[in-house]
């Protein structure tokens, strides 16, 4: 049950909402999507006194495109799939929240909180890591901007200074002949959280070698990273199935490193290599026909 | 086979309407004035003395009014069948993680929470009981207070004894012998359990529970509670689903929320929270089974010996009863010279286990059918060939030694999925599929029997009642419910043909233990038969009395009083109406009601031989899957499900495919997807995040059918369907997933880990959250 | 805290707490029971309502944020005489209708789908009921009923298009 005085206000101005999560005196939530802190405030795993629930300020519900794109943190999985824009200029992220939750889900959830929740398995990480997006934060202490790959440090725990909020994702728009993909693993086929993901981002040389690739598993390492010794090993090589098992492996090896005694690395180490590579088989098979 | 008005014909589920506009009134929904809330506290370990437990200080929280121990009922709330070893609260010790210890009823839910958190408990912590194989074990700390058949842990013991199948194997060039291992499978109802209970002013009290069966829930409030008959009264509401669950579980909550009542002088509501639901409720009980079949190469059956170790957790609930019929089933629907089965049910302190769909053979069949598949493989022989060889036929002795003497679909429900299913060319296909491949296919089958009704579990009878009211309406009243399986709707189709009326005129009331005739529990796969038949009888009754008003009324003989549709016609005179025939039955002083019984015939099975006969009639099914397995992930995607099942004649189709595809979804979530698993007695999953059913996404594509055999003691020849639909598909999954692999698990579900690694990974228990829904105390 | 926002095409006014759901808002505070709780945590469905035309589940939203919305719950699901649409009648004749107890909420997911598209394919009805478990039917009844509704509708309002042309 949730706390019996529990306050609710709900502010249109950013600046009003920042004062009221950074008021020492009273602690405050702020309220998104609603989809993991409701579950928290009623399993008691979360303690508020107040929700600030930032769901009609302005500035967090907007996609725009100025050189960057910008996405509000406010903004549903359900708008950003349903954008004509970003499936044009940002389709991986789209992929990837197509897979989230159920309508009714996607319809609330937003990206901000998935990013701020972050869970080890939040499904907008690997792939905003991947587009190398920027999270742009505003705290009492004024605006700063921590890249996507910085700004989860652990699970649950991010670089949001208290008191402080998301208040978009800067992205660059891709730029053409780069293709991504995005693999995700599930125990259903709806209303799954991902067991193990992969976000890829890759384009060729004139002369069929790789030139970018960016690789960023998710639900398998503390943080949300490109895997940089995967991606050196493939960077200028010419894409063929063994390069794409190499690259597996050295992933599986790489997690097998870093996961520790955890209960299900046995199943993620082999689990992390198929999916590897098959995001590279995705990224780089069939390229010429691009 | 005479031509029928309503059974076969496309109906409407009585309910239906209500159901889609939000109408219908289930528990939850059940707000009375100056209505009080409970709140449960449940232990928070697995196995535990009560040392102290005091709920008075709940009792200073101004708003709770009362808290109740076992001790608030007659002989510490003792119940139970058939083993009486189930308390209304915990008795001296707690069994298993959520055993309900205390209640309080308070004005609101956050008071009746703090009441519940005021309460003062000590529990000294005790050595549990985890794994079944050692339940047994000298050492092992024992679970029930008393044994309950003087062997430590053991609950109960069933056998098979039919011939010497040891001399036999003994000479049998093949020999298969393997175990295989079935997990926990949780009911998933959507709509939780709850309990509404209203006092009195005589001192007694009536009882609203989404309980399957209300007769049972009253007499057992009359023992715990120390009423006369006519002081209980049992409700059933519209029930948001039970496949068996919701029997035990709220018989607790039932006697929990009518003595809380009882004392508040209030009304006092209980409603599980989903979480406690999944805690506290039974689950399908784990088994380990092994099987030893013995074969001629040629592939003909000759023997066998199943060893059958089942998990009833905690409390032995319905358990005794789902063993004994796994224990009848666990050879499969084929022909032998001889059969031994020896069944051990055991205690743990993983949860507590009781009915669910299937009851035991869900188990016996998943593991049978995989066996026979493996004996196919080491014969070299096409599984759906080898099953066809072997599988019964009319006259033929079942594996329990008892012949079969009606009609038996089980041939043809082999043939058709075997050619809906292109079986031949894709055995082949997929059997030439390189091993390197990462996404194989396979395709596999299984078969089924099972038996009706209670069978040799006691007396089977049921008994319906049939009123005219004053709108040329009629009432219909039966011991058995309709939790969403349909019977409501089967029985008011029979009544409505055996009466030559459109169903629309029938009402089929609330089950409700003052109008309607105990006709025993609802469970057993035995509505259809046993409600049908009654309701047919009392039907037949009814349309006796109407004829005969008809015959006078025409001036002629009742046996020339022919019907079209509704109407009455005599050779002489103008038809009459419905209406007409029942003003004149009437005025010429004839009751307008009746009532209708119907028994099965008596069989016996002798539990301490292991012999007799154990059901008066089976049903049969085979199902084929087509499975793709991911070979680097160890996930089995099932594409397609072809089954044929012979419930006899079909009354309401629209509900018999809703219940054979309901079958499939559950199989499916069984055999790959639902993963009830303890770990040191903590659930690994406590909500619908972690335990996972079938989505609309994840169902195969379906294509099913219904072989009409004739049963023709059985409501216009039919038998039942609902329960077993779904046994059939996870041994069809294993088995299609074996061609696709290679690779034999032997474990159901096929969780990924178990695919890719060859065994289960042990995912560690929300402990926080399960101390979060259990309260302070932990 | 006073909440008004719009229910089922009436405006209401209510004074509540912050701290419960809107589902229990419905349940408890406007007696709007055909809104059924399932699980809680936003995994099965049953407690699917609209807001603004979106289906979401009502477990996962406070009380207050309906302030200024539009909510249409199961009850506000009906022809215009108060019997059941042709969603309803679809999926009971489909036999689509057992417990009972996830129809409301696939109704309203249902409701979502055919607001945006009649034809839609059974991948997407699928997708569209996705969030919404059921125990009992296997979902494929529902499935047809939803299908044979946007068909009746997708007809109708040809119909209709084809009278408008008639007229004029």
């Amino acid at each position: 049950m949730i706390i019996e005085n529990l306050s609710y206000t709900c502010p249109t101005d950013l600046q009003e909402a920042i004062a009221l999560l950074s008021d020492p005196g009273v602690c405050s939530q702020a309220l998104a999507g609603g989809t993991d802190l409701i579950i928290e405030l009623n399993r008691g795993s979360i303690k508020a006194d107040r929700v600030v629930d930032i769901n009609h300020i302005p500035e967090l519900k907007m996609i725009r495109e100025n050189g960057r794109i910008t996405i509000g943190a406010a903004v549903t999985f359900t708008e950003i799939i349903e954008s004509p824009l970003l499936q044009n200029k940002a389709l991986l992220l789209v992929k990837a929240c197509r897979e989230i939750g159920s309508p009714q889900i996607r319809n609330l959830a937003t990206m901000g909180g998935n990013v701020a929740h972050a869970s080890i398995s939040a499904d907008s990480l690997p792939a905003l890591v991947c587009l190398e997006a920027e999270v742009m934060i505003q705290s009492s202490a004024g605006i700063i901007y921590i890249p996507a790959a910085e700004i989860v440090t652990g699970a649950g725990k991010t670089k949001i200074p208290a008191g402080g909020l998301i208040q978009s994702f800067e992205i660059n728009p891709l730029p053409a002949g780069h293709r991504v993909a995005f693999e995700r693993i599930g125990r259903r086929k709806s209303m799954s959280i991902a067991r193990l993901s992969m976000a890829a981002l890759g384009s060729l040389d004139a002369n069929g070698k790789i030139e970018t690739i960016r690789l960023v598993p998710g639900a398998a390492f503390a943080q949300f990273q490109r895997m940089k010794v995967v991606e050196d090993m493939l960077l200028g090589q010419t894409p063929t199935e063994r390069l794409f098992c190499t690259a597996g492996q050295c992933m599986a090896q790489l997690y097998e490193a870093a996961s520790g005694k955890r209960w299900s690395a046995e199943w993620k180490e082999k689990a992390i290599a198929a999916i590897t590579e098959r995001a590279l088989r995705q990224v780089f098979g069939d390229y010429n026909e691009n | 086979m005479s031509d029928y008005q309503f059974i076969g014909k496309p109906a409407n589920n009585v309910d239906g309407f209500a159901k889609a506009m939000g109408k219908a009134r289930y528990v939850a929904d059940l707000q009375v004035p100056g209505m009080l809330y409970t709140q449960v506290l449940r232990s928070p370990i697995p196995h535990g003395r009560i040392i102290h437990l005091n709920v008075k200080p709940a009792l200073k929280i101004h708003g709770v009014l009362a808290a109740i121990t076992c001790d608030d009922f007659v002989d510490h709330g003792n119940l139970g069948w058939p083993i009486k070893d189930s308390y209304i609260l915990a008795y001296q010790k707690v069994r298993y993680v959520g055993d309900p210890i205390a209640a309080v009823a308070a004005e609101t839910p956050e008071l009746a929470r703090a009441g519940i958190e005021a309460i003062e408990l000590e529990l000294e912590e005790l050595p549990g009981v985890f794994d079944l194989t050692k339940a047994l074990n000298e050492d092992a700390p024992l679970i029930p207070l008393h044994p309950p058949v003087g062997k430590g842990n053991l609950v109960d013991r069933l056998i098979v004894r039919n011939g010497e199948p040891d001399e036999i194997l003994s000479k049998c060039p093949v020999i298969l012998e393997e175990t295989y291992f079935c997990h926990h499978q949780e009911h998933a109802y959507l709509e939780t359990e709850g309990t509404l209970a209203i006092p009195n002013d005589d001192g007694g009290v009536t009882v609203y529970s989404n309980d399957q069966s209300p007769f049972i829930n009253r007499n057992n409030l009359m023992m715990v509670l120390g009423l006369p008959e006519n002081k209980v009264r049992v409700i059933q509401p519209p029930v948001g689903g039970s496949f068996g669950g919701k029997d035990d579980i709220d018989y607790q909550n039932s006697g929990q929320v009518a003595r809380l009542a009882l004392m508040t002088k209030r009304p006092v509501r209980l409603t599980l929270t989903r979480e406690e639901s999944i805690l506290a409720s039974y689950k399908r009980e784990a088994m380990q089974i092994k099987i030893k079949l013995g074969a001629e190469k040629d592939g003909t059956l000759r023997a066998a010996k199943v060893n059958m170790l089942a998990d009833s957790g905690a409390y032995p609930s319905q358990t005794p009863l789902a063993a004994w019929r796994g224990t009848m089933h666990a050879a499969g629907a084929y022909r032998y010279d001889a059969v031994h089965v020896d069944t051990d049910v055991v205690y743990t302190n993983n949860g507590y286990c009781g009915a669910f769909r299937g009851f035991g053979n869900t188990e016996a069949t998943d593991t049978i059918e995989q066996a026979i598949d493996e004996l196919a493989f080491h014969l070299d022989r096409d599984p759906i060939d080898l099953r066809l060889q072997n599988c019964l036929h009319p006259g033929d002795r079942a594996m329990t030694g008892n012949t079969i003497n009606h009609e038996i679909g089980l041939t043809d429900c082999l043939k058709w999925v075997r050619e809906q299913s292109n079986w031949n060319q894709k055995r082949s296909l997929y059997s030439q599929q390189k091993t390197s491949e990462e996404i194989r296919r396979g395709i596999g089958v299984a078969c089924y029997f099972h038996g009706s009704s209670l069978g040799g579990e006691g007396a089977d009878y049921a008994t319906s009642t049939l009123k005219i009211e004053n709108d040329y309406t009629l009432t219909l009243t039966c011991g058995l419910t309709d939790y969403g399986q349909g019977s409501r709707t089967v029985f008011t189709l029979i009544a409505a043909e055996a009466l030559g009326i459109n169903p629309e005129r029938i009402q089929m009331l609330r089950p409700d233990t003052q109008t309607a005739i105990d006709s025993g529990p609802t469970v057993a796969s035995r509505s259809t038969i046993m409600g049908g038949n009654s309701t047919r009888v009392a039907g037949q009754n009814l349309n006796v009395l109407l004829v005969l008003a008809a015959a006078n009324y025409l001036h002629c003989d009742p046996a020339q009083v022919i019907r079209a549709g509704e109407k009455y016609i005599g050779p002489n005179e103008d038809p009459i109406t419905f209406n007409e025939v029942v003003d004149h039955a009437l005025q010429m002083g004839l009751t307008l009601s009746s009532y209708g019984t119907w028994n099965m015939p008596h069989i016996e099975w002798h539990f301490d031989k292991g012999t007799g006969i154990p059901y008066y009639c089976y049903v049969f099914g085979a199902v084929v899957a087509e499975v793709e397995v991911d070979q680097r992930l160890g996930k089995t995607d099932v594409l397609n499900i072809w089954m044929a099942h012979d419930g006899g004649k079909i009354i309401f189709p629209q509900g018999a495919r809703g219940q054979m595809i309901g079958g499939i979804a559950q199989g499916l979530g069984y055999g790959v997807m639902e993963e009830m698993k303890f770990n040191q007695g903590y659930p690994q999953s406590i909500n619908f995040d972690g335990y996972l059913i079938p989505t609309a996404l994840d169902m195969p594509a379906v294509k099913g059918t219904f072989i009409e055999t004739h049963f023709k003691e059985g409501p216009f020849g039919a038998k039942n369907l609902a329960e077993p639909m779904l046994i059939g598909v996870a041994p069809a999954i294993a088995n299609a997933a074996f061609q696709a692999t290679g690779v034999r698990n032997r474990v159901t579900p096929l969780s990924y880990e178990q695919m890719l690694l060859g065994h289960d990974l042990a995912q560690p228990a929300p402990l926080k959250r399960i101390r979060a829904v259990l309260g302070a105390h932990s | 805290m006073k909440i008004n926002f719009n229910l089922n095409g009436s405006p209401v006014s209510i004074d509540a707490p912050a701290n419960i759901t809107l589902l229990n808002l419905l349940r408890e505070k406007f007696g709007l029971t055909g809104t059924k709780m399932g699980c809680e945590v936003g995994e099965c469905g049953a407690c699917s309502i609209l807001i603004d035309g979106k289906v979401v589940n009502s477990c996962m939203l406070l009380a207050p944020q309906v302030n200024g919305r539009s909510i249409t719950t199961i009850e506000g699901i009906h022809d215009p005489n108060g019997g059941p649409n042709d969603l309803q009648i679809s999926l009971v004749e489909n036999g689509a209708v057992q417990c009972g107890y996830c129809t409301p909420g696939m109704v309203m997911a249902g409701e979502a789908l055919l607001s945006h598209t009649l034809s839609p394919t059974e991948d997407e009805i699928r997708n569209a009921i996705a969030g919404n478990l059921c125990r009992c039917t296997g979902y494929q009844q529902i499935v047809e009923a939803i299908e044979m509704t946007a068909d009746l509708r997708r007809r109708k309002l040809a119909g209709q298009a084809k009278k408008l042309e008639e007229v004029q």
